[in-house]
Formats: C-alpha cells, structure tokens, sequence
C-alpha cells in the first residue's frame, strides 16, 4: 500500500471541518498564559551581557524546575526558554557566562551544553558518561578562546574535562580514581583546580589537586589542614572562580567558625563567625579584574550581618576590612563588579543599600517602595551602574522573594515582578464562587412559610432591592457601549460575582513548594490571592494525594501525602478573602491518594494509607460504597465501607509479569444527554453507562516484545469487563489512558507486525474503545428495560453477564501526547473532544471524539447513512492539525495535568493546564452555538438597521409620489 | 548509489565509557535556512524551541536546533529510527532513518571499530513502515564539523493555527446577487422616467408606440404603461395579440378612467 503524501496533505485540508480553531481576535480573551521560568536560583543566576560591544545586559537563569531562559531586565519579558531535561526537575543543573561571550554553557545531569545568549540556540550538546558535579568556564586560555570546565563523578572516579567553546569538542581530559568525593572545579588564570573531598563522612579533608590549563597534567595535590574539619560537603560554602585568587571557604558543623584559603595555598586562615548564626553565604566577583574582595554573609534566627574581607595578591593573607551593621530581620547580598571596583548591593526588607567593597561608605540607599506589606528577599543578584560625571550610582537587582516572586528592584522600586511560584504545581481545581447565602436563605424562608406571608416578604424584598435600580441603571449606558464597542468593562467593580455565563471561575492551585494560589479564570487568570501554607524543609516537596472542591460553600481540600490536610475557604464579599486552615506535614510518606466518599454532610476526601486503608473513617459515612485502593505494583483493591468500617471486598491482582502503569475512571461530572446512539437507518445502539467502571493499563514485559493490556473492571465487584491486549508497546514511553461517558482512550509507542504479517508500524498511537450494551441495534441485552442493575448479580447468574460490546479503533498519531483529559459540558451534548498536552511541540491539542470514533468505516466510504450519522472514512493517520492546538502559537512548557469543568452555557467547557506554565481557556467543541461569539459584529447590525431605514425614509417619499402620479397619470 | 560510513574517531565523547559499550554515529539534519515562502528575511526562521527526535523501541534521543540550523544527534545505536522535527512555527515531513552495520565490513568487530551505515528516507504516517519514500538526500557541511551523516529536512509548510474571522465589507455585500438584483431594478426604476423625459419628441413618440406594442416592456416601464392591467396573457401566449391591439388599448383606458375616480373619492 503506498499512499502519497497528498493524501495526508489533503487530510490536513479537509480536518478543519470539525475542529474549533482559535480566532486571532480571541487570543488573550478567552485564554490566558503565565510563561514561567520556575523560581531562579541562587548560583544559576547573572546579568549578562550578550553582545561584547553592546552595553545592555540580560537576565539569565536556570530554575529549580530546570527552565533555563533569558529575561529582558527591564520588562521582565521573557527573550527565550528551553526545558533542559524535557521534564521538570528538582532544581540543580548548572549555568555560567563567559566576561564578553555570546553565550552561556549550562550543564545538567549527564550533559553539557551551550546556547546562544541572544537567540537562545544550540551551540553544542554534548553527552558524557558521568554526572556534572560543576562546571566553570576559563576566561584565560592560551588561544583567546573560552573554554569550559566541566567536573564529572563516573562510577566512582572523578573526571575533569575541558571542552572547547566553540564545538564542545573534548581539548583534554585528567582522571583520577581515588575514591574521593569530587566537588567542585576552579581556575584562575594559569592553574586548575579540581577540589574534592577526602575520607568519610562526618569527617572530609579538602584535596585540592593542581592541574596544569594548557595539558590537563596534574602538577601538585595539597590537602588543606591536617584535621579532618568538614562535616559535609554542605559545609563547603564557596569556591571562588576564575578571580585573581580565588578562594575556598568552609565552616564547621554548628557555624561557629569560618576557615577559608586561598587555593593552590596549603594555609588557611580561621575567622569567628557571629554568635547564633544559623546559615553562611559567601559574594566574591567571579571575575579576573575586579579586586579579590569577599563579603561573609552570616545569618542567626533574629536577623543578619556581613563582614567584608579582602586577599592580598602577593601573601595571600586574607585580612579583615570591615562589618556592616547588625539588621533584624531578613536580607540579601549581591555582588557587582565594574572594572576593579567590587560592589556589594544589601536588600533588607526596607531598604535597598550599596557599599563599594574597599571601605563601608554608604554609596547609595534607597527606600524600598512595594504595595505589598512588607517584601523578604532570600536571594538576589545586581548590577550598580556609575552614573557618568556624577558620584552617583544606579543599581537594578533582581531578587527572590519568600512569597515565590521574581522581581526587579530598579533604585528602590519594584519594576518588576514575576510570579515564577505558579511554576511546579501539583494540584489544581475549579471552584464555584460562593455566592452570598442570604438569598438562597431567604427563599427557603418564604417556601416554608404560608402563601400569604410568603407573598407580603417578597414585595418587602422586592421594594428593598428597588434601592440598586438607580445603581443599575447608570451602569446601563457603559454596558451598552462595552456590549457595542466589544471592550471589556469590569462591572462588578473589584467584587466577585457569578456570571450567568458561568465562566467566571476561580482555580486554587497549590505547588509543591507549599504555596496555595487563587487565580480568577473569568478575568484573564489574574492571580487574586496567594499564601503560603507551611515552610517546607529545605528539599522535602509537597505533593497531593487529593484535591476537591465544594462549589456551594467555596471550600477546597487538599490531602497531602505527609499526612497533611489543607483546607483553603474562600469568602464571598466585596473583597477577596482567603483562609487556609492547614495541618502541615508531618514525618514520612503516609498517604498514596485520597478517597472521596460521600458523608451525611456531602462528599468528603478520606486519605489511604501506603498498605490501602482508609484512614479517619467516620460513622457518618454513607454505607454501600466501595473505594478502589492500589495495593502493590501489580494490585488493585475495592474497600467497602459500611458503619465506618471497612473490608476487602474484592482483589484485582494481575499477573506477576505485569505491572500496573495507569488508572482511569470517569470524570466526577460526566452528564450523559443520551443514553443511545441513533444510527443513520433511525435505530439506536444502547450506550453502556455503568457508573461504576476503571480503565487499568497494565505492561507485560516478560515477553520479548513487551505488551500493554488495558482491562475494564467493574469497581463495585472487581469483575473484568472486557481486556484487549496490545503487543509490541514500549513500556519505557508515555502511557496514558482516559475515560468519559462510554468510552475510554489510551496511548502509548507501538512497534508491531500486523497480524496478517505484511506490514509493520512504528509510531506514536492512540486507541479508542467504545461501549454499548449488545453488538446489535435496539437491543438492550440481558437487563433490557430492567430498572434495577446489580454488579454483584451477575456471579449469582453465570451466562447472564451483561458484558458490554466493545468496539475499538488503533490510530497512529503525528505527535506524542500526555496529560489525557475529556472536555467536559453541563448536559454533554456538546460533542466531546480528548484534551492532550503535546510535550514536544509545547501545545494542548483537541482531538474531536469525531476523529476518535471506533465505528469510522474501514476502507472503504461511508455509506449514506453511515454519512448522516457523521462517520467519516478511517484513516490510520491523525495529523494534530495546527487548527486543533488550543494553545495555537504559545510556547506552554511543562504541563503535567489539564483538567476541565463544565460552564454554565452548553457549549463550553472551560480548561485550565499546570506544571511549568499555567495557562487556561474556554473550549467549545462544537462551536459557540449558545452565545455571540466576538465575531458578532453589533457595530455592522445597527449600522445596517440604520442604512435600511434611511433607505427606507428616502424611497418610501419618493414611491408614494410615483404611484400616484401613476394613478392619476393621463392614459395615452 | 554512494554509501557513507562514519566512525567513532569523529566524536567528542569517543574516549569516553559509552563509547566503549556499541558502535555509534553521529547524525545531523539541515533545516533549510529559509523556508519556502519566507518572506520575513529574518535570520533565525525557526524559534529556539525547534528540535528534533528520533524515537524507536525503547529510546527517544532529542536534538535542539543549533546555531547553523541544524540538529545533531550523537551516539546513536544501531536500529530504525523515526525521525520527527517539532516546531511551533513550521510542519516538517517525518523522515524514516536506518542505522545498521556494514556487513561486509572487515573492520566490525564490535570494539569501537565497527562502522555504522545510515540511510534516511521519507515515511508516511499510518502506512507500512517498509513502505518507504525517496530516499533523501545526503548532504556535506561547509566546515565538516563532527556531525556525522547529514540529512536535509523537508519543509511540509507554515503552520496556521488561526481561523480567518469573515470580515464585514461593503464588497461583500454588493457581490450578492439579491442585492445586485435590486440595485439593477432600483435604476430602471429610478433612471427610466428620467431618460424618457429627457428624449425629443419624436423619439419619445416612437418609444411609447413601441411599448404599446409590447406588452412585457410595459411590465418592466413600471406605471407609464397602462396597458399592465389589462394583459391577456393567455392570447399573448397564443401569439393572438397583435390583431387584438386596437381594442385592448381601449380597455385599458376605460380602467385607467376608473382608477382615476377612485383617486377622487379618496381625495374628497
């Protein structure tokens, strides 16, 4: 079979048919995007010059989520991005300049790898064996070029690299199998030194090894001090680079003391630090000209200091200058450099101050001016600027907040600011704005009260109310104006409100850093309230087991795995409000997901334990329900749960070569219009809607061709409904599975010879299985009209199963998809279609149900009422039409989950995605049927109405005189 | 056909442990510069985010766009490959990319000596993956560089992710033919009085004998004719009227007289 690329060119043409595409007039209406770096860290983060000549610098960083992007200092809008482990990570990675490159070299995990500092491309990519442990570029080399250092821990061993700038090219390699823990790897102009820790832990002796930077030969190897005085390799705080001393700074486990020396030097100098001082950081100019100046930045619980020291170049004594202040409270320090001077910016959470590092004048102070309370720096990087002819100074710094914020301090005013905390979020919801209760109050107040004292309160009522209407009705000529013009008019003056629409939503979403957000999705996603949680040791993450929403009480719940319950409760009112009662985490890893059991007082989530059981049962737990639990990795149990007690009422265990890698089940509102389908000959095939039903994705590697197997299981008796199997599915690539109504969907990587043995395929592929109740039409099967059903009743009956049919459909598809997620509409008569995250091209694509429909006929053309139903001719191939993309040209990196809820219009279902980047919109897969879109032009409508009565004025004159000069015309 | 091998001694990372384990190749694709249809004369076309993979059983290997346009794959094994290029601006055409040993290569000997052959070639989605297209072209680099085989990559076209809103336009509405046709009866309405007014008399004359004559132009002249009213239709379709002139001319007059009194009523 040879088809010719028309054909799949001509698919492309004849797809837009059935998909929705985005209007460019649309774009920032109906949706919204937060393009996130992730929060900058503190020793991947510089202003840089891109261009030698050109005196404007950039912001570069590499996140804690493994985003590594430049950000144009002055707008805070983000140049480029790139993802560097295609996922995200938990921060790491590392990024340097060259003084005067254009370009940076990053590494992370097994890689190294540079980028164009303008255009933000690859200059080489570069895989090793080992992992970076550090890496560092040469500013001096013999050929004017600026190599790069890059220090590897191979199995064991420690390996240094220089790799060329130009082409990442290896130029010469030392390796050393000592055993000892390789650290870090500095350079001043003509030595390198690899520092590595000797001995075990709790016990470490600095090795610092000489290397020549023209060979790659080892000249000395000096250990530092004779007692082994490093606790961890935490407790190294810095090794300076590529300055004209570069030094090494290390304290003792309980910070009392400072011990730094100037490498290649075997000495090292001791100094005090500040009594109670919990946390060191060290600021030195990573540069060759500027003096070798450092300033000590120690911390206590209370507040913070700083001494500044200073390195002679000839003796290499380290000696004293000068201490700043003791300061309550929180601060930063920053380093700049300008030539030889060296300038040390302080951010406290009043001010902003400049020191030059030669003497502790004050050279600039500025208040800082913020609208929120009060603004805590945790780390920072700046640029001071001497104003031309002047003795004054200019300083921008780019900061870190602890409310996860990125902003920019110009002189004391925040320019600036980027919400980088949305990054890394790991659960989100729609919530209903709780509407004000008294009038929902009052009208069950007048329905239980007597007809004629019902009618008296509601005139009463209705009179009240008279006293908006002046309100009202001065609001109608902007509304007016707003509906006609297509601008957009806040009406609700700042207060929250619902609208009859139903797009007006709110989204809580919590990151892993311990941060709850409130975004409004009906206002282009503004961020309304953030608040942080708990503080979270540094390296624990938070994760969710569950999250759910109450839409009449505007209650959230979040259920951590650490055994920590959040409840975020919005209050309705003319200002937005948010609560949050929080049990913060406690221990280890406790729970594995969350239960939603519906209680006397509605439903509510239950943790599960790690072993599968339920935890914090009540006894106002409704009975007759049965919670699905993972056992091991190849286990699923439904717990029943009846008086607060619980018992294994059925175990799902497959077998031992099979493991488990997805689950899903319905969405929690999947309304069904209908409960058939009516064929084109006006028969209908009965849907299979059992509520209770799991998609289980299982791989099978025991084989030599791995298989996947999909199985459907009643929930409530653990009974198989239907399992197909798919052999030759990469179990290392992306599985994923989704199910809605009746009807389930998975994908996954599929190499495979066809059964018949004449063709083999290789793709990404998507499957789509249909249900219904029997293979025939107007059948209804074994249950026919019954009104009762029972999952249990079966066993009791054997040949009676009701089983569903099941009809499937394997499509190869032009891109890999994640993220699965069904739209999802009040009624569900919209059509329906399967909202996926593509990770390689950065979008959310919808796939119509259309395309995804099992019954298309196969090779040959639908007959005319196969047409009437709307099947279309089966085609192996799903192209992801650009048109389909609902993110259409924006980059959104990252995402992990999309989930969707229904609005009040049919039409629509409003989609909100997370990971890296945020971004949310409305979908309408079968198009706006219900509302006017923006493409109803009000301003032509009038402006025809108005030609046409002018018209109409001018000829109605006109024709009544001709007809009766007809009339009483003389005949001729 | 002209077979190209690569070897190990090309490659940065050859000293290093991977090397050792299979032979492997580098491979490098050349988006073209300037796509056809490219009318921005920008120098980067294509966005930073622009990268390539190659995906088979158990390994997808990705390669971001370089600085000279290209993207280079290192350390590739032996297999079958598919050979996607993602970007968010242009749609690019798979490519199926095979690498296998020589077999008649007296140096494989599996120990970093081995030689890699790779061959590419254009693969239709949904097809068969033996059913393969044209094989593509290789390529040389200005400069060599260490990228092994080079491809070309096929631009399929521009991705349009909008759809054109239908603009109002005056245009637009006078191109209906409802329209048009009203516009057309709105000058005859309008223009014919005036032209006939505008004739000499002798012309006139003559015209108005004419329309008498013809009854259809009597419908289109609007009210001059009166002869409209009292139209047999039947005998004109006959082919009868022409004897009958004289006499309907009459009838139509008496009518014309009745509607004039009625007129009068109305007036009073």
């Amino acid at each position: 079979m040879h088809l010719p690329t028309q054909l799949s060119a001509l698919l492309l043409v004849a797809l837009p048919s059935v998909v929705r595409a985005v209007f460019q007039d649309e774009v920032g209406h109906i949706d919204y995007h937060y393009e996130l770096l992730g929060l900058p860290q503190r020793e991947t983060t510089f202003f840089h010059k891109p261009r030698r000549d050109d005196k404007a610098s950039l912001l570069y960083t590499l996140s804690d989520v493994g985003v590594l992007g430049a950000v144009n200092p002055s707008s805070g809008a983000i140049l480029w991005r790139q993802l560097l482990n295609g996922t995200i990570t938990d921060g790491g990675g590392f990024l340097r300049a060259g003084e005067g490159q254009n370009w940076l070299a990053s590494a992370y995990g097994q890689s190294v790898h540079a980028w164009d500092a303008v255009n933000g491309r690859n200059k080489f990519w570069m895989d090793f064996a080992g992992e970076v442990k550090d890496l560092e570029i040469m500013e001096m080399t013999e050929n004017n070029r600026k190599d790069i250092l890059a220090l590897f821990d191979e199995n064991e061993s420690t390996v240094l690299r220089r790799l060329s700038g130009n082409d990442g090219r290896v130029v010469w390699e030392f390796k050393e199998t000592s055993g000892d823990v390789p650290l870090q790897v500095s350079t001043n102009v003509e030595k390198v030194f690899v520092i590595s820790l000797r001995g075990s832990a709790g016990a470490y002796n600095i090795k610092v090894t000489v290397l020549d930077a023209l060979s790659g030969k080892r000249e000395d190897e000096l250990v530092i001090g004779t007692k082994a005085d490093v606790h961890d390799k935490d407790d190294v705080i810095l090794v300076g680079a590529n300055s004209a001393a570069p030094i090494i700074a290390w304290t003792d486990d309980v910070r009392q003391k400072l011990r730094v020396s100037v490498l290649g030097q075997k000495t090292r100098q001791e100094f005090p630090l500040p009594a109670d001082t919990v946390s060191v950081e060290i600021h030195a100019p990573h540069l060759v000209q500027p003096q070798p100046h450092f300033l000590v930045h120690s911390k206590t619980s209370t507040g913070h200091t700083a001494e500044v020291y200073h390195v002679d170049l000839r003796t290499n004594v380290i000696t004293k200058a000068y201490q700043l202040p003791f300061t309550s409270g929180p601060g930063a320090f920053s380093t700049s450099s300008n030539g030889a001077n060296v300038y040390f910016t302080r951010i406290t959470d009043k001010e902003l101050v400049i020191f030059s590092s030669a003497s502790d004048t004050v050279l600039g102070r500025w208040p800082l001016k913020t609208s929120e309370t009060r603004l805590v720096a945790i780390h920072g990087v700046s640029e001071v600027v001497k104003k031309a002819g002047t003795d004054s100074y200019a300083v921008r710094s780019a900061a870190v907040t602890d409310t996860d914020e990125w902003i920019l301090i110009r002189n004391g005013d925040v320019a600036w600011s980027r919400p980088e905390g949305l990054t890394g979020a790991v659960a989100a919801t729609f919530v209903e704005i709780p509407e004000s209760e008294n009038l929902a109050k009052t009208l069950e107040q007048e329905a239980h009260s007597n007809p004629l004292e019902a009618y008296i309160h509601r005139v009463k009522r209705h009179l009240e109310d008279l006293q908006y209407l002046p309100a009202y009705l001065n609001n109608i000529p902007a509304r007016l104006m707003s509906s006609v013009l297509g601008t957009e008019v806040s009406t609700h003056d700042g207060k929250l409100a619902r609208d009859s629409f139903g797009f007006n939503k709110l989204v809580v979403l919590a990151t892993r850093r311990g941060m709850i957000y409130v975004l409004d999705a009906g206002n282009h996603g503004k961020i309304l309230a953030s608040k942080r949680v708990f503080d979270l040791p540094k390296g624990q993450k938070w994760a969710a087991a569950g999250i759910k929403a109450d839409d009449s009480t505007g209650i959230v719940t979040i259920l951590g795995t650490n055994n920590d319950e959040t409840i975020v409760k919005i209050l309705p009112g003319t200002s937005f409000n948010m609560e949050v009662f929080s049990k913060g985490p406690e221990g280890s890893p406790a729970t594995q997901s969350a239960a939603l059991l519906n209680t006397v007082s509605g439903p509510r989530l239950f943790p599960v334990g790690l072993d599968g059981e339920l935890q914090g049962l009540t006894s106002d737990v409704l009975p007759n329900q049965v919670a699905v639990v993972r056992g091991s990795d190849r286990e699923l149990k439904g717990i029943a749960i009846a008086d607060g007690k619980q018992t294994v009422s059925w175990t799902f265990l497959l077998p031992k070569s099979q493991r488990i890698v997805d689950v899903a089940t319905r969405p929690s509102h999947d309304a069904v219009a209908s409960i058939g389908r009516v064929l084109g000959d006006r028969t209908v095939k009965y849907k299979y809607l059992n509520p209770n039903t799991l998609v289980v994705a299982a791989v099978d590697e025991s084989t030599k061709v791995p298989s996947l197997v999909i199985y459907l299981l009643d929930t409530v008796s653990g009974q198989i409904l239907a399992s197909s199997k798919y052999e030759g599915v990469d179990p290392k690539k992306h599985i994923e599975c989704a199910m809605a109504e009746n009807w389930f969907t998975c994908t996954y990587f599929g190499q495979y010879r066809l059964r018949d043995g004449a063709q083999s395929l290789k793709g990404y592929q998507i499957v789509v299985s249909d249900l219904y109740e029997t293979d025939k039409p107007n059948d209804r099967g074994v249950l026919g009209d019954a009104e009762n059903f029972s999952s249990l009743g079966p066993i009791d009956a054997p040949g009676d199963v009701p089983l569903p049919s099941v009809v499937s459909q394997t499509f190869i598809l032009s891109a890999p998809i994640s993220a699965l997620e069904v739209t999802q509409t009040r009624q569900g008569i919209t059509s329906r279609q399967v909202l996926a995250y593509l990770p390689e091209t950065h979008g959310i694509a919808g796939i119509p149900r259309m395309v995804l429909e099992p019954r298309r006929p196969v090779g040959r053309d639908p007959t005319a009422a196969e047409a009437e139903e709307g099947l279309i001719k089966y085609h192996p191939a799903i192209e992801i039409d650009p048109k389909s993309v609902h993110t259409h040209q924006r980059d959104v990196i990252g995402v992990q989950k999309i989930i969707a809820a229904p609005a009040v219009v049919e039409s629509t279902s409003l989609v909100f995605a997370y990971g890296i980047d945020v971004f949310g919109s409305r979908v309408a897969p079968s198009f706006l049927f219900d509302i006017l879109g923006k493409g109803f032009n009000k301003v032509t409508l009038i402006g025809t109405v108005l030609a046409i009565t002018a018209g109409v004025m001018v000829l109605s004159p006109m024709v009544r005189k001709k007809q009766i000069n007809a009339l009483w015309g003389a005949p001729m | 056909m002209q077979l190209l091998t690569t070897t190990l001694a090309f490659l940065a990372s050859a000293t290093t442990a991977l090397a050792a384990l299979a032979p492997q190749t580098s491979i490098t694709i050349t988006l073209p510069s300037t796509p056809p249809g490219d009318t921005s004369g920008k120098l980067f076309v294509f966005p930073p985010s622009t990268h390539g993979t190659l995906s088979t059983f158990g390994q997808t290997k990705s390669a971001p766009l370089s600085v000279a346009n290209t993207l280079v794959f290192r350390n590739v094994t032996q297999g079958s490959y598919l050979l996607d290029i993602h970007c968010p601006t242009h749609a690019f055409a798979p490519l199926r990319v095979d690498v296998a040993p020589i077999l008649d290569g007296v140096e494989g000997d599996g120990h970093g000596e081995a030689k890699l052959e790779v061959k590419a070639w254009e693969t239709y989605r949904g097809n068969d993956w033996d059913n393969k297209g044209e094989e593509a072209p290789r390529q040389t680099l200005r400069g060599g560089g260490n990228g092994g085989v080079v491809f070309g990559a096929k631009v399929l076209g521009e991705k349009g992710y909008f759809m054109e809103r239908s603009k109002f336009s005056v245009l637009s509405i006078l191109r209906n033919p409802m329209i048009l046709l009203g516009l057309v009866s709105m000058v005859i309405f309008l223009g014919m009085p005036k032209l006939v007014e505008n004739m000499d008399p002798e012309m006139r004359a003559e015209w108005e004998e004419n329309q008498k004559k013809n009854p259809m132009n009597a419908l289109m002249g609007g009210g001059g004719a009166p002869a409209a009213s009292n139209f047999d239709m039947a005998a004109f379709l006959a082919g009868t009227s022409a004897k009958k002139e004289e006499s309907s001319g009459d009838a139509a007059a008496s009518t014309g007289g009745g509607a004039q009194q009625g007129g009068k009523k109305k007036r009073g």
